[in-house]
């Protein structure tokens, strides 16, 4: 037992009102070790989120199981500890924001686990540090940019200092400068602090910095491996409509059209060197 | 980043009265009110006006600001006046036609308004010294103790938080969707009432459907970071009382007690 998350044969099916059931994720076996950077690829409805969700028991699996630092998500007893060490950032900045004042926000996991009074505080300036949003801590987050809203919300998640932080597409709805800010976060995070990163993205460029690329397709996982072997893998990817990053697929036309260029190319700069070597 | 509607009408200082913990304000706010009923004299009801005014002039507040505060009531206080003077009971001092006036209805209606001006003005004073979210922090610790009779202390408390957190968001929202909806072509500004009132359907659909969305959202995300109601739950902020909230207090029981002794005094010493 030595992974962070470690899911086995885990199925999850929805089931609506009028008692329609949705197989949203179906067999899935998965685990993340700790102070990995892991990036969840796939198309809208592909189970990602659902994915995410269990790892931090805000669903349970339908079959499986899905364990959380060895303890059982699906254990009512255990759901505390498993949201505390495993994060949670969503999509939509405001809608994860509690309090009317940065720091009451960032305080708000603290105050929900009864954190003593004079604990909390510290906890909740470091957490600001850790995003470098201390300057900010007693305004009101609706004068805050998206990129800012979110290294609000990466913040409250920080302060309850968890092992793991699960991201569902923090970047979907900011400009590319707060994606950026965010992006940086989550690397510093993982190469600072050692938290592990579960980070959900439709963005080729953004899941590239992962040590590990996890395509997922109507509720069931197709493809895993480093970047490069995800990436290099264009056809796959095309047909699993998704883009693979500029570079792999101009290296991927080219191969195609008889030159010969070596394999996993993904960055931009690995291309310019096989293709001009004296650079 | 201060003058915004989040603060409500608070009026930031750095005052005697800004520095008061909400509980203590809260609660003399009460006994303020109650001690407006208690009196009857003129020279109470001097007593209870010369007060409101050292204790605006002790937060430093603007004179205009206290004038705005009664202006939202000022019809009422006009015809509780009005009321008064021309039904009071007793010896007619001016007669035209069917209308009275009464030494005993100018009393009584002065007396009427003045009780309603003084309401007016102490709430006021509440909450241009106290921001909202010290208000809330202040009602959810004084309705604590009420917990075990039912009353959702934690759970209002919440609520006002959320409000007050969201509120600048959803008017932000409704400016967008009005905008949109502008762009399509709604017509918000002709028409009379009802075809206006219609007109704003377009608007509140929209809004409602994405406050449910909003809803959802923030409370997986309140969920995910163990939220789980008001057991066991600490703050950051802790209310203490100070040696200034004594103070206040003993200023407050002399106020009473001045008035009781105006009042029934004169009885005490019949005994
Ligand atoms: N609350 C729900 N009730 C019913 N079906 C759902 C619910 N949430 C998601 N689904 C369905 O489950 C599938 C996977 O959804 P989701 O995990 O949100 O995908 P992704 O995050 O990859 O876009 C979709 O087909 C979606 O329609
Ligand atoms: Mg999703």
């Amino acid at each position: 037992m030595d992974s962070i998350i470690s899911v086995q044969n885990l199925t999850h099916t929805y089931t609506d009102g009028q008692n329609n059931s949705v197989k949203a994720l179906d067999g899935i076996n998965l685990s993340i070790a700790p102070g990995e950077f892991v990036a969840i690829i796939g198309t809208n409805g592909s189970g990602k989120s659902t994915l995410a969700r269990h790892f931090n028991a805000l669903l349970t699996p339908t079959e499986g199981i899905c364990l959380v630092n060895g303890l059982d998500t699906s254990k009512e007893e255990n759901m505390w500890q498993v949201r505390q060490t495993v994060g949670m950032v969503f999509q939509n900045p405001d809608n994860q924001i509690v309090a009317a004042i940065v720091e009451e926000d960032v305080a708000f996991g603290l105050e929900n686990i009864g954190v003593p009074s004079e604990q909390i505080r510290p906890r909740v300036e470091a957490a600001l540090a850790a995003v470098n949003m201390s300057a900010y801590a007693q305004q009101a987050p609706h004068r805050l940019s998206g990129g800012q809203k979110q290294r609000i919300a990466i913040a409250g998640v920080m302060a309850l200092e968890p092992k793991c932080i699960v991201f569902d597409e923090p970047t979907a709805m900011l400009d590319p400068k707060g994606r950026k800010e965010i992006v940086s976060t989550v690397v510093k995070l993982n190469k600072e602090k050692h938290i592990t990163i579960v980070y959900i993205t439709h963005k080729m460029e953004e899941a590239i910095l992962a040590d590990r690329i996890v395509a997922m397709e109507k509720g069931k996982i197709v493809m895993m491996g480093t970047p490069a072997e995800v990436f290099s893998q264009v056809e796959l990817m095309n047909k699993l409509g998704l883009e693979a990053p500029l570079a792999a697929e101009v290296a991927f036309h080219l191969n195609k059209a008889g030159h010969k260029l070596p394999a996993n190319i993904i960055t931009h700069k690995e291309l310019c060197k096989a293709l001009c070597p004296s650079m | 980043m201060l003058n915004d509607i989040t603060l409500g009408q608070y009026y930031p200082g750095n005052s005697f009265l800004h520095k008061l913990d909400p509980r203590t304000k809260i609660l003399a706010t009460f006994f303020f009110m109650a001690a407006v009923f208690i009196a009857e004299s003129a020279l109470s009801y001097g007593i209870l006006l010369a007060f409101v005014f050292i204790v605006a002039f002790m937060a430093k507040l603007p004179w205009k600001m206290l004038l705005k505060s009664i202006k939202p009531l000022w019809v009422i206080i006009i015809l509780t006046l009005g009321i008064h003077i021309f039904t009071g009971q007793g010896e007619p001092l001016w007669q035209w036609k069917m209308f009275t006036v009464t030494r005993e209805g100018i009393v009584l209606g002065v007396k009427m308004s003045l009780r309603l001006i003084l309401l007016l003005l102490i709430s006021s004073l509440l909450t241009f010294t106290t921001s909202p979210i010290v208000l809330t922090d202040g009602i959810e610790s004084l309705l604590t103790p009420f917990k075990k009779i039912g009353v959702p202390a934690h759970e209002l408390a919440m609520m006002m938080t959320i409000a007050l957190r969201f509120i600048p968001t959803l008017l932000e929202e409704t400016d967008r969707i009005m905008k949109a909806q502008s762009a399509r072509g709604a017509d918000f500004s002709s028409g009379n009432l009802i075809q206006r009132a219609k007109n704003m359907l377009p608007i509140l659909i929209p809004l409602f459907i994405s406050s449910f969305r909003r809803a959802d959202e923030l409370a997986m995300a309140m969920e995910a970071r163990c939220y789980r109601g008001g057991k066991g739950r600490t703050r950051m902020h802790q209310l203490v009382y100070g040696s200034r909230d004594g103070v206040a207090a003993c200023g407050m029981a002399v106020l009473i007690l001045v008035l009781c002794i105006l009042k029934w005094g004169g009885t005490l010493w019949a005994i």
